[in-house]
């Protein structure tokens, strides 16, 4: 009865019979309620720094394949341009060897000439040899 | 022959580099579009900065005013140059690299600037397509020409009275006369971007965007045409002397020779060559590159072949020697750089920059060395004693022993036109044709120097090539000319104050040389090899001249060929595409020579009867004719079959008298004005006479009569007779006036006659010809 009287005044007795405002059922879920909003701050927290490090770990790999990227561009166009190069050093090579092929000819012409020549004497010399 | 090329690690100029010039031999400079002008000096391997130009200044050409060029304005002009630049003035700058004067002279930029040879004037072309002609302080004389696209290149004619313009693809020939007409023509399939006349041997060479370069003469007829190039031909430039040109393109540098085809080819990396300069000694070039190297390039390993040795410059200051028949060599080397080498007669001359070296063939050892006055020497002329340099200075005559003889000169000479084709030395003779007035020829004793007539050799046309024959007395010297026509020419050179007889002997003579040991003339006359045994028979007789020949096709050595030397029995032929080919000669006519010379008739006779060759038996008759030997003559001109000859020549035996028979044989000569001066130096009047009635030479005839007081009625009988023959009435007034006084008997004639043959042959000198 006394404490139909003291809750009507909004005074309650908790357990261990100490003076509450609060009903001790209530007091009990709010306590409970502070832990579990505390436990959930701290695994916000946790994820957050998960996540953070993630999002570093991601931009870093992006880096690294941008980087990875330009090379391939890079070596591409290098191979391209060696091509180039070995057609225009080709090109120089194959001037060159024509302007030797000419240089030849004219070697081949002037031997040409020489064993004509020689032919000629050695068929002079024989007949002069023959008419003595 | 080949270019060995140098270039700096990194290039001196930080933009294309868009002319290079020299100054001396050794010395540099370059213009880029960084605006700098640079000097190089190639000694001592530096590269300074002579002077930066304003920004808005690109240089597109430079040119030096002509040096060695005599008068008072020397100091003050010798050492300026022309830069022609893209803001559309000209700038004249000093050596040193003060702007002079700056003379707005094109709309649009000026592309080129040119002094004219005798530094008289200027030519500048430009953007506008206009090519203007200036003083020489940078007045406007005259607009030249206005043509429709820019003019990229302009040259000045030898004669510094035409200029060659480039309009396009075609090539314009304007002359200095406002009122002649231009010479035009298309040149290329592509805008030409360059050209360069060369005032030694006047051919033209132009190069442009269809990648090919060509040669022209002054008429505008194509003389050869190259394959064409990767790239366009952006610069083109001849050696001083004419002999060589260097051509320029992207990462390209080609040495050709003067008749087109290519000597050797380089593939430098520096980008196009935009222009090409020639050193004034001829040994290198440089070339203004796009990526902003000056490339310099030295002609190396040339060669030259005389008899059985081989003489190669294989670099700047060395010359190997090697002798083929037993293969040993010699390597010969100088302090300075070798400028000219020639190589004949036994002897090697080599002119380096300040010394020239002569070595005889027996000893390689020790040469002969004397100092050159003037360090550039452009030719080197050799003949069997003697040679000749020719340098700034004029021509030096000097023996193998390093003495100087003479130095031949006329007024007005100069010498850096002379080439090989306009200069001829020989043992006692130097043949010069002139400049200014191309149909004379300049003839000199070559010991003393001094002119063998008061008055030069003249020609009815202009002379293109001399050539003195190398053999024989200098009495007999003879002179080889070709002229414009390409007619080919004998003169005789010791004239003794009467005119030069001058006979022709071919034509569509395209090139020739004497032999170098005998009077053999070769010759190539369109498509053929014609070899004269003996040019001399032309004065000697005529008829004989197509007996005396030995006539080769040469369709074998291709299109043009020409002759490079002759030396033995051997003929040396370059062909158009640049092989060396050769012929053999007939060996007898050189030992018919020798035998002539030392006067073995019978010998000689006895050669030809074993060679059985008619034109070695022409040979031998024009020869005996012209010694006089009569009977070896009758024997020649029997063998081939010329009977009316050898009948004159029994009538000539018969003469009693040697100095009759000399006339006679001038007479047979066809020279009726030496056999009467013989005969009238002899005092054999009668036979003057009865020489001139025969040749029907009435008036000389009665002139010696009339003057010696003899034989008038002898004149006058024949005269009558003639008249009779021909049924004709005297209308001579000399003839008419003496027969009035003279009576004709002709039995008194017959004995007048009879009387002088007799007195002749009283003569106390006169002797039959004996067998």
């Amino acid at each position: 009865m006394a404490d139909e009287a003291l809750s009507k005044a909004g005074l309650h007795f908790d357990e261990l019979n100490k003076v509450r405002v609060l009903e001790p059922e209530i007091q009990s879920q709010t306590t409970e309620l502070k832990e579990e909003c505390k436990e959930f701050v701290e695994k916000i927290g946790d994820f957050q720094k998960i996540v953070g490090g993630f999002i570093e770990m991601v931009d870093q790999l992006a880096q690294e394949v941008e980087k990875e990227k330009m090379k391939a561009i890079g070596s591409r166009n290098l191979l391209k341009s060696v091509a180039k190069q070995r057609e225009a050093q080709q090109q120089q090579l194959q001037a060159l060897i024509a302007e030797k092929k000419t240089q030849l000819e004219r070697y081949r012409v002037q031997y040409a000439a020489l064993q004509k020549e020689e032919a000629e004497q050695a068929e002079f010399i024989e007949q002069f040899l023959l008419q003595k | 022959m080949r270019f060995k090329t140098s270039l700096a690690k990194e290039p001196k100029h930080s933009e294309l580099v868009s002319c290079v010039a020299w100054t001396t031999s050794e010395e540099l400079y370059s213009c880029s579009d960084d605006h700098q002008i640079l000097r190089w000096n190639l000694l001592s391997d530096e590269t300074t900065t002579l002077a930066k130009l304003p920004n808005e200044i690109y240089a597109t050409d430079i040119h030096f005013f002509p040096r060695g060029l005599g008068g008072k304005g020397k100091q003050t002009q010798a050492d300026v140059f022309v830069l022609a630049a893209t803001d559309g003035k000209f700038h004249l700058i000093s050596k040193s690299g003060r702007v002079e004067k700056s003379v707005d002279a094109h709309r649009g930029a000026v592309l080129c600037g040119r002094w004219s040879y005798d530094g008289t004037a200027m030519a500048t072309s430009g953007e506008d397509g206009q090519v203007k002609i200036w003083s020489r302080s940078g007045m406007l004389r005259s607009t030249l020409a206005q043509t429709g696209s820019p003019v990229y290149s302009i040259s000045w004619s030898p004669d510094s009275d035409q200029i060659l313009i480039i309009n396009g693809r075609h090539l314009i020939i304007k002359s200095m006369q406002a009122s002649a007409k231009p010479l035009q023509w298309k040149a290329h399939d592509g805008v030409i971007l360059k050209v360069d006349w060369n005032p030694i041997n006047n051919m033209i060479l132009s190069g442009g965007e269809d990648c090919k370069y060509r040669i022209w003469d002054s008429y505008g007829r194509q003389l050869y045409s190259s394959h064409p190039h990767e790239y366009p031909v952006t610069s083109v430039a001849w050696a001083p002397d004419g002999q060589l040109f260097a051509i320029g393109s992207f990462n390209t540098l080609r040495l050709c020779d003067q008749s087109g085809w290519s000597y050797a080819l380089e593939k430098p990396n520096v980008g196009s060559i935009f222009n090409i300069a020639w050193s004034g000694d001829g040994t290198q070039v440089a070339g203004a590159c796009g990526n902003g190297h000056v490339i310099f390039a030295h002609v190396v390993e040339r060669r030259m072949e005389w008899r059985n040795f081989e003489v190669v410059v294989v670099s700047r200051t060395v010359i190997e020697v090697r002798n083929v028949m037993d293969d040993s060599k010699e390597k010969l080397e100088f302090r300075d750089r070798i400028i000219k080498t020639s190589l004949s007669f036994e002897y090697l001359v080599v002119a380096t920059s300040s010394q020239c070296y002569v070595y005889s063939a027996k000893n390689w050892n020790t040469p002969m060395i004397f100092d050159l006055k003037d360090g550039t020497v452009t030719l080197i002329v050799q003949a069997e004693r003697h040679f000749g340099i020719i340098d700034n200075g004029g021509l030096h005559l000097y023996t193998y022993e390093g003495r100087l003889m003479s130095s031949p000169k006329y007024t007005g000479m100069r010498s850096d036109t002379l080439s090989v084709q306009t200069l001829s030395i020989s043992n006692d003779t130097v043949a010069i044709r002139d400049k200014t007035d191309e149909k004379l020829v300049h003839l000199f004793d070559a010991n003393t120097g001094k002119a063998l007539e008061s008055k030069p050799l003249a020609h009815k046309m202009e002379i293109v090539e001399v050539h003195l024959d190398q053999c024989g007395p200098p009495a007999e010297r003879r002179l080889a000319i070709i002229d414009k026509n390409r007619d080919l020419y004998l003169s005789t050179v010791r004239n003794f104050g009467k005119p030069a007889k001058i006979v022709k002997l071919g034509t569509m003579i395209y090139s020739l040389a004497w032999n170098d040991q005998t009077n053999m003339l070769a010759a190539l006359q369109d498509g053929r090899l014609t070899v004269w045994y003996y040019p001399n028979a032309v004065f000697v007789d005529k008829e004989l001249l197509s007996s005396t020949i030995s006539s080769k096709d040469t369709s074998e050595f291709g299109k043009s060929p020409q002759i490079v030397n002759f030396i033995g029995n051997h003929v040396t032929i370059r062909r158009a595409d640049g092989a060396l080919v050769g012929t053999g000669v007939s060996p007898y006519p050189v030992l018919l020579y020798e035998l002539v010379n030392s006067s073995r008739w019978d010998d000689a006779v006895r050669l030809c009867r074993f060679v059985k060759d008619e034109a070695v038996w022409g040979c031998l008759a024009a020869m005996s004719s012209y010694a006089k030997e009569l009977n070896t003559a009758e024997i020649a001109y029997a063998a081939i079959d010329m009977v009316d000859k050898v009948q004159y020549i029994l009538y000539i035996k018969d003469i009693p008298l040697k100095e009759a028979r000399a006339a006679e044989m001038a007479l047979f000569c066809g020279n009726s004005q030496d056999a009467e001066g013989i005969l009238l130096q002899a005092n054999l009047v009668f036979r003057a006479i009865m020489m001139n009635i025969t040749l029907y030479n009435w008036d000389r005839a009665l002139e010696l009569a009339v003057k010696h007081k003899t034989h008038v009625d002898t004149v006058l009988g024949y005269r009558q007779q003639f008249l009779n023959n021909f049924n004709k009435v005297e209308t001579n007034k000399r003839f008419l006036q003496f027969a009035q006084g003279v009576e004709v008997n002709w039995e008194q004639i017959q004995t007048k006659i009879e009387t002088e043959y007799q007195k002749e042959r009283e003569r106390p000198n006169a002797k039959s010809y004996g067998k």
